[in-house]
Parts: C-alpha cells; structure tokens; sequence
C-alpha cells in the first residue's frame, strides 16, 4: 500500500513541479536581458489553456498524430517514475531498470517522430531526420555514462548505481550530462525553444502542426524530461545518498534549479550552433564521458 | 509422443510437397505439419526433455539417427511458425488467378523447404545434415527464382546459390574433419576433446555465411528483396537463423578456440553496426528490411559471444543472461521479421512497388497494415512494451553485469556503445520506413487507389503481432522455454534460472502497456469532444504544399549517410539546372552493396582477367605445347641437379 501511495506522490511530484524548471530558465534569460520576462508560472497557464482549445489537424494525419503525442507523454513520465530520488529511492526498481529508462525514452522519440512525419510537411520531416540521427550520438553519450556508473558502483540497478565518483571523474562526467542535456532538450546551442522559424531547428520543428490537448501533452513532457535530465545529472555527480534524507531532497532540489539556471545563462550567452558542429558537439560531448569511463576503470588498476 | 507428432508433421509435408496443385489441400497439409511440428516442439521445450530416435535405416551407408532436444526445438517453433503463417499469406498472396505457373511449384517448394530445414534440426548425422543442409539449400534457391522472369531475380538466386555454396563447401570440411577426428558420423557433445576446437573457425564461416553475419551477408538483401514476400519472410526470420542455429548448435557440443568468444562477439558488432547503416540508407523497402535482418544476427551474435566468452572464463552469471537474450531474441527477431515482411507485402501486392520514394499515405487506404507494421517497427527497434526490448534487455544486462565484474572484460565497453548506437539507428531507420511508406501524401500515382488485403494476409499479420505482445507482457514463460535451451548448450549452467527480475520487467510492461492504452483512448476522446477542425498542413506558412515537398526516404536518412559515407560509397546523378532552356533537373542516389561491388567482384574479375591472360597459352599450335613440355622437363632436370649438387 505504502508502494502505491509513494508511486502516487512520485507522480504528482513530477507532474506538478516539472513545468517550473522551463518558467526558471526564461526568467534567468529575461534577468540577463534585463527584461522582466515572463512569470515563473507561465507554463501552467500555457498548458490550461492549451488543454481546453479545440485541435486543428493536418488533413494528410491519421489518429496517430494524437495518439503520438500521448504515448510519448506516457513514455516520459514512466522513465521519469523509475528514476530514483535523492536518498529516498524509488518502489519501482530492478536489475536492468536503467535500460528501461533509456528505452523509454526512445519510445517517446519514436512516437514523436512519427507525429512529425503524419503531416508530410517537408519542414517536419527534416526536424524528425534530425532528431533520430542525433539521438545516435546523445543515447552513444547516455549509455556511456550509465557504462561509467556501473563500473563505478558494481551495480546495474538505478536505485544502487549512483556511487560517489572521485572528483575529476565526476566533473567530466557532468560535463559531458550536460552537453546532453541541451541537445535532448532542445536548448541552445542545439535548438531554440522559442523561434519556429529557423532552419537549424530539431526538436521544436517536429511540433509545428500540434495544437490544443496534444500540444499541450507535448510541451508538458519536454518538461518532464528536462527535470528529469537534470535529475539524473545532480545525482550522477553529487554523492546524495550519503546525505541524510531532508538534507538530499533539498540538495537535490537545489541541483535541479542550478541546472536550470546553468540552462538559461547557456542560452543567454552563447549563440545557436552552425548546423554542421551539432554532430561535433555531441561528440564532445560523448568524449567528456567516455573519459570517466576510462578513469573509472583503470581507477583499480 | 514426440514421434508420432514429428512423423505426422514430416508426412503431411511430404504429401503437401507432392500435392502443390491443390492448394486448399496443400494449405490444410502445411497447417497440419506446422501444428504437429509446433506440438513436438512444444513437448521438448516445456518437458525439458530431449527425443532420439535411430532407426536401423541406412541412408548412404549411415544409420538414420534423429534427435530433438530443447535447442532443436526452439529453432523448430520457428520453422513450424513460419511455415504455417507464410503459407496461409501465401494463399492469398500468390494465387493461382495470378501466377498460374509459378504458384504450383512455389507450393510445392515450400514445403519442402519446411520439411528440410526441420530436417536440418533433427538429424543428428553429419552425413545427413549436410543432405538436409543441401536440400534447404536449393529449395530456398527454387522459392527465391520463382518469379524467374524477371532478370534481377535470376541474378539474385545465382549470388544466393554462389554465397550458399561457398558455405556448404567450409561445412564439408567441418563435418568431414569432425567425422575424422571422431571417427564417426554422429554428431552429440565432444566437449571433452580439446583437439577438435580450431574446427569451430571452419562452422564459423560456413553456417555465418548462411546466417548473413558481416561481411558474409552479400548474397541476403538481392536474395531477400526479389523474392516474393512470404519467401523473404521465412528465409529472413528462419532460414537465416538456421545459420545461427549451427553456430550456437556446434558451440555447444564442441569445445571452442579461447578466443571464439571475442571473435564472435566483434563480429556481431560488425554485422549489426553496419547491417543498419545499410538499412537506412535504403529506399527499397524489402532491401531495407533484409539489412536490418543483418542487424539483429549481429545482436544475436554479441549475445552468444559473450556467453562464448563466459563460458571461457567461467562466469555463469552474465554468460547465461547473454545467452537467454540471445537465444529469445532468435525467436523475436522471427517474429517481427515475420510480420515486416509480411507488412511490405501487403503493399507491394497493393501498390506494385517496393521503392519508398513512390509511397506514402498508405495508412488511409491500408489501414492494418499501417498499425501493424508500425507494432512491428516498434518491436524492431526494440522499444518497450514489446518483445524486442525484452530480448535486448536481456543482453545489455549480459554486458553490463560483465563490464560491473570489471577483470579482463575490457573488450565489452566498446560492445555495449555499439549496442546502443545501434539501438538508436535502428529506430531512425524503422522511423523512416514505417512514416515515409504509410504516413503523409502519397508521392505518386500508385499509392493512390491501393487497398487492403483480406482475411488470410490479415490473419498472418495479426498472429505475430499477438505473440509479440504476449512475448513482451509476460516474458517468464519465454525465458522458461529459452531455459531448457541453456540447459541443452552447457548443462553447467542449466540449473538456475536467468538471474535477471523477469518478473518485474513483465509487470513494468503491463502497466506500461495500460497506461499507453489508457492515454491514447483519452486523448483521442479529449480531442474528439473539444472538436477537430481539418486543414491543411501548416509547414510554416507555405501556400501550396505538394507531395513532392515531402522529405522523402533518402533525405530522411541523409545525416546517418552522411557520417558513413566512407563505407556506404554512395552513387550518385545529379542533372542541375543550367542553361536558358534547361533539362529537367534530376537528383538520383544509390547505394550498392560495397562488399560485394566494391570488394568482392573487383577481386574476381581480377581474378577472371588472370584466367584468361593464361587462357592464352593454350592455343591449339603443337610445336609451341612441344616448347613447354621442352622448357618444364629442362626446369626439372635442373632442379634435380642441383639438389644433387
């Protein structure tokens, strides 16, 4: 009973505090821009709003340019439940359960590709291409990562993987998450979240034609995902489990929030990249964890 | 028990093979055998209980000695699955109304395609594997050249038939060697004869050149893109995997080489790194699917060789997970095989092309083919709730718990990266198929009035489909039946189960799939009652969106090309505009098979230029012959002089 009730407050956790991390990010934008931006709850209102309109679609789509939409938001708050808390765990957690959440994920990508082809638009079909040849190189990154933590703590369980790495390691590997991070994201300097009109677009062009309920479903789990991403990442490099369980929480949480400021002051201060450096990039961004693979395994040696 | 079922199965399709020109009998005979042959399967598999059986029967001065045991049997549900599925399609697909001539003799070969690769399974003779091996052979090479009149078909059953030989000829060796080392023809587990292992190299390439594994795999995609389509789904999910089956048979029972394991496991992140960069680049739907069967040997080929490797070191813990991932991911891989194949049949037989470019929006007028193929696509790709995922889970838990073990697994690291860079290209490459063929407006006249199939193609897709979910719901049973296989490879390991929580993936899938379910119903709802307006796409603003503004198959895959250009060696034509009064512009792209067109035809047409450079010596002129037989006994005699000297 205790399982489910933890199962549920996970949930709403994740659905009720995710939207704030892009309402973060835009604020720390507007306050370099010395705008006054935004409100921090912007995306609430967005995601009521777009919940109640009505849809307009494609004449060319099929059902599967709403069902798409739902599947991914699914797959995204499914891996984002399997991801463990601070110190507190997670009930859902077995031997593999990390390779779910990669998994997870790539069925979003799949689902979300596939919406982006319903329309044949030519704009959306090249944001799809993009985003499943450049997920190569992200996934090639995350799987390396996860290769770090298993070496690191003998573990291939989410719930025990997150051993304290030694220092060099750890900034590396944070590094290398973060790269990541922009790129699944759709940050700058991969992507722009707020311009739909650029032909350096990957994730953002792909949800051109959505719109109303779908939409919304949409931009709620690039929410998710983004907290999630900056989850995974404050707990790769900081030794959380050590900590006493309050203590976590609110280091955790306060990593997640830095992440997000890191975000927008990446994105305040650096441009978009020129298309043909995002594969570069994401390869750097493989190598800053291929190295604390490398450390982590000769570190017995 | 088990004999009466395999010889009920081997009878039926002994008359079926006989009664091609009948085919609601020939179907009913197919079905019987199948379902016979599954029952025998089924027997060993949940019994854990293997059958023997030698006759007094001599066949070519041996004795008839059959066996099946859990391995066998495993590789015969296939066999038996396909069997039935494809020739229920195949009643539909290749008609008699259509293919008068043809159809009758496709029967016909088909079941004694069937008959032989379940043959091929049983025999427990080296001497009459290689029969069955033969028969296999040349029933594939029939079915594949049964649309004979068109020339790239013919061409693609010679390269078969060249590829299949080549193999059976290193097969030749292995048995002759085996039966000379043992002095006897029966094959059973030797493992305690250290001196047979270098044989292992010569099962390598002879049953991987069957298997498609990299860069044996030349003859696969001609072979499985010309033939019909349910003869490239049986050859793709079955008789491929009777490759695989020997080698996992003949890694078991003989003692394998120290570094087998990591040769095997090398050469499966080969296969499947470059079987689907060959599979996106392709704009045949057929040719795409045919590599990407390249791909999953190779997934299955990293299983085993970390199981090989395991075993070599003594890890039960992660070299049976590996194997189990393996060995259920041989039986995945022919189901969603099963269904692609059967899927791009459905639209070849509706639309007359295989050429992606020329599709699209097919999902209006084929409807289950459309949610089919993309279940299928989804499985391939191995995304959650469904089979493939189990299976790779399976393995990536393999190579995990080994690098965790650390020691000398060094060489894994690079396995697992390629692991998941493939995973990932897999679903680029699955995303690209299913959405460019059914998704969007159709880019040509052809898909315009295409429409769907009927009940017997409907119900061949549909069966597969339910296994695979089953498969991904509730994988204990799975893992059950992929157990006794274990236990027939190394007896070592047979007694626990895979230490890995079946259990809890099965649940995670359950409630995954229900939440899948619950949201896509909600959202369907939630949409239909706030009201759909229809439009046109929006795609920024564009006044006149066109189907050829679509992104089309070759710009889909344009990145991943890209970046592997150096091995795809892509060929290109392109007309630019120019001029006052310009030609039509044109912009063509192929990719070739390289190991075969850039490696393998340059080495034997050199080959062919040096035969006929010394073709020249013989010209029919006596003197001359006189002159040779002149200078080779002077060269002698100087030999022996000079040794005398």
């Amino acid at each position: 009973m205790s399982a489910i009730m933890d199962i549920l407050l996970r949930l709403l956790a994740w659905l009720v505090l995710a939207p704030l991390v892009p309402g973060v990010i835009n604020k720390v934008k507007a306050w370099v821009a010395c705008r006054q931006g935004p409100p921090v709850l912007q995306l609430y209102y967005d995601l009521a709003r777009l919940w109640r309109k009505g849809v307009v679609v494609s004449t060319l789509a099929s059902p599967g340019f709403v069902i798409a939409p739902a599947v991914a938001w699914v797959a995204v708050v499914g891996a984002a439940l399997l991801l463990p808390l601070a110190g507190a765990g997670t009930p859902v957690s077995f031997d593999g359960d990390v390779l779910l959440l990669i998994y997870l994920l790539a069925l979003a990508r799949f689902c979300t590709a596939w919406g982006a082809m319903e329309t044949g638009s030519a704009f959306e079909g090249m944001g799809a291409a993009r985003e499943v040849s450049y997920a190569v190189l992200a996934e090639v990154g995350i799987i390396t990562a996860v290769l770090t933590l298993v070496v690191q703590s003998g573990s291939i369980s989410l719930s025990s993987m997150f051993a304290p790495l030694p220092g060099p390691s750890a900034a590396l590997l944070a590094v290398g998450l973060f790269i990541i991070l922009l790129a699944e994201n759709c940050r700058v300097p991969f992507d722009d979240p707020n311009t739909h009109l650029e032909l350096t677009m990957i994730h953002e062009v792909m949800v051109l034609d959505h719109s109303g309920p779908p939409l919304a479903m949409i931009l709620h789990g690039a929410s998710i995902k983004l907290m999630l991403f900056a989850a995974l990442l404050a707990q790769t490099v900081l030794p959380l489990a050590e900590l006493p369980l309050a203590a976590s929480v609110a280091v955790l949480a306060l990593a997640v929030l830095l992440t997000a400021v890191a975000v927008g002051l990446v994105e305040s201060l650096t441009a978009r990249l020129a298309f043909r450096r995002v594969p570069l990039l994401l390869t750097i961004g493989f190598l800053f964890c291929l190295f604390p693979l490398l450390l982590t395994w000769m570190g017995d040696i | 028990m088990i004999s009466a079922l395999l010889g009920t199965a081997a009878l039926a399709l002994v008359l079926a093979c006989a009664l091609g020109a009948r085919p609601r009998l020939w179907l009913a005979l197919n079905s019987l055998g199948a379902l016979a042959g599954l029952g025998s399967a089924a027997t060993v598999l949940t019994g854990g209980r293997g059958w023997a059986l030698r006759s007094a029967l001599t066949l070519g001065g041996e004795n008839v000695f059959l066996t099946l045991d859990a391995l066998s049997a495993l590789f015969l549900t296939l066999v038996c699955l396909v069997g039935g599925l494809g020739a229920l399609y195949a009643s539909e697909y290749w008609p008699d109304e259509h293919f008068p001539r043809s159809a009758p003799r496709g029967r016909s070969w088909w079941s004694a395609l069937v008959l032989s690769m379940g043959l091929v399974l049983t025999c427990a003779n080296g001497l009459h594997f290689l029969f069955a091996w033969e028969a296999f052979a040349l029933s594939a090479y029939f079915l594949i050249t049964l649309d004979r009149e068109r020339s790239e078909v013919r061409r693609a059953g010679w390269l078969y038939l060249a590829a299949s030989h080549a193999g059976t000829m290193a097969l030749f060796a292995f048995f002759s060697a085996l039966a000379a080392g043992v002095g006897t023809w029966d094959l059973g587990p030797l493992r305690d004869r250290p001196d047979l292992a270098p044989l292992f190299w010569l099962a390598l390439v002879g049953f991987g050149v069957k298997a498609g594994m990299f860069p044996l795999h030349i003859w696969l995609p001609s072979a499985h893109a010309g033939a019909p389509s349910h003869v490239s789904a049986i050859m793709s999910a079955v008789a491929v995997k009777m490759g695989v089956y020997g080698i996992v048979r003949f890694s078991g029972w003989l003692p394998v080489p120290d570094d087998a394991g990591w040769a095997v496991l090398g050469i499966g992140c080969a296969s499947a790194l470059m079987g689907i960069v060959f599979a996106m680049a392709q704009n045949d739907i057929k040719r795409l699917l045919a590599y990407c069967t390249v791909e999953n040997v190779g997934i299955i080929l990293i299983g085993l060789g970390l199981a090989l490797l395991a075993a070599a070191h003594g890890h039960p813990a992660w070299g049976h997970v590996a194997l189990a991932g393996s060995l259920l991911h041989v039986f995945n891989h022919c189901l969603f095989k099963t269904l692609l194949f059967f899927g791009a049949g459905s639209v070849l037989h509706a639309t007359g092309t295989r050429d992606m470019s020329r599709l699209g929006g097919l999902w209006r007028t084929m409807p289950w083919t459309a949610a089919l193929f993309a279940v299928g696509a989804a499985a391939v790709s191995g995304l959650p709730p469904l089979n493939g995922f189990v299976s790779e889970w399976a393995i990536y838990q393999g190579l995990l718990k080994a690098v965790a073990q650390k020691g000398e697994t060094f060489g894994v690291l690079p396995a697992v990266i390629v692991l998941a860079g493939t995973g990932a290209l897999a679903l680029g490459a699955f995303a690209k198929a299913s959405a460019i063929v059914f998704l969007g407006a159709p880019r040509g006249k052809t898909s315009g009035h295409a429409a769907e199939f009927g009940f017997a193609m409907r119900a061949a897709m549909v069966v597969p489909a339910a296994i695979m979910l089953c498969v991904g719901l509730m994988p204990g049973y799975f893992f059950n039946m992929v157990q006794a296989c274990i236990a027939a490879w190394t007896p070592q390991w047979a007694p626990a189960a895979p230490p890995i929580p079946v259990r809890a993936i099965g649940g995670a899938h359950t409630a995954l799939a229900c939440a899948l379910a619950a949201a896509a119903i909600i959202a369907l709802r939630k949409v239909r009652a706030g009201g759909i307006r229809r439009g046109p796409t929006w795609d920024c603003g564009y006044a006149a969106p066109s189907a050829h503004m679509q992104y089309t198959g070759g710009s889909f895959a344009g990145i991943v090309t890209g970046w592997f250009r150096w091995a795809l060696r892509p060929e290109r034509r392109i007309r630019r505009v120019r001029g006052y009064f310009p030609e039509s512009a044109l912009a063509l792209e192929r990719v070739p098979e390289t190991v075969l067109e850039k490696g393998i035809e340059p080495a034997a047409r050199t080959v062919m230029l040096l035969a006929d450079a010394a073709r020249s010596l013989q010209h029919g002129r006596l003197h001359l012959y006189i002159l040779y037989v002149f200078l080779g006994v002077t060269a002698l005699g100087m030999l022996v002089f000079q040794g005398g000297m």
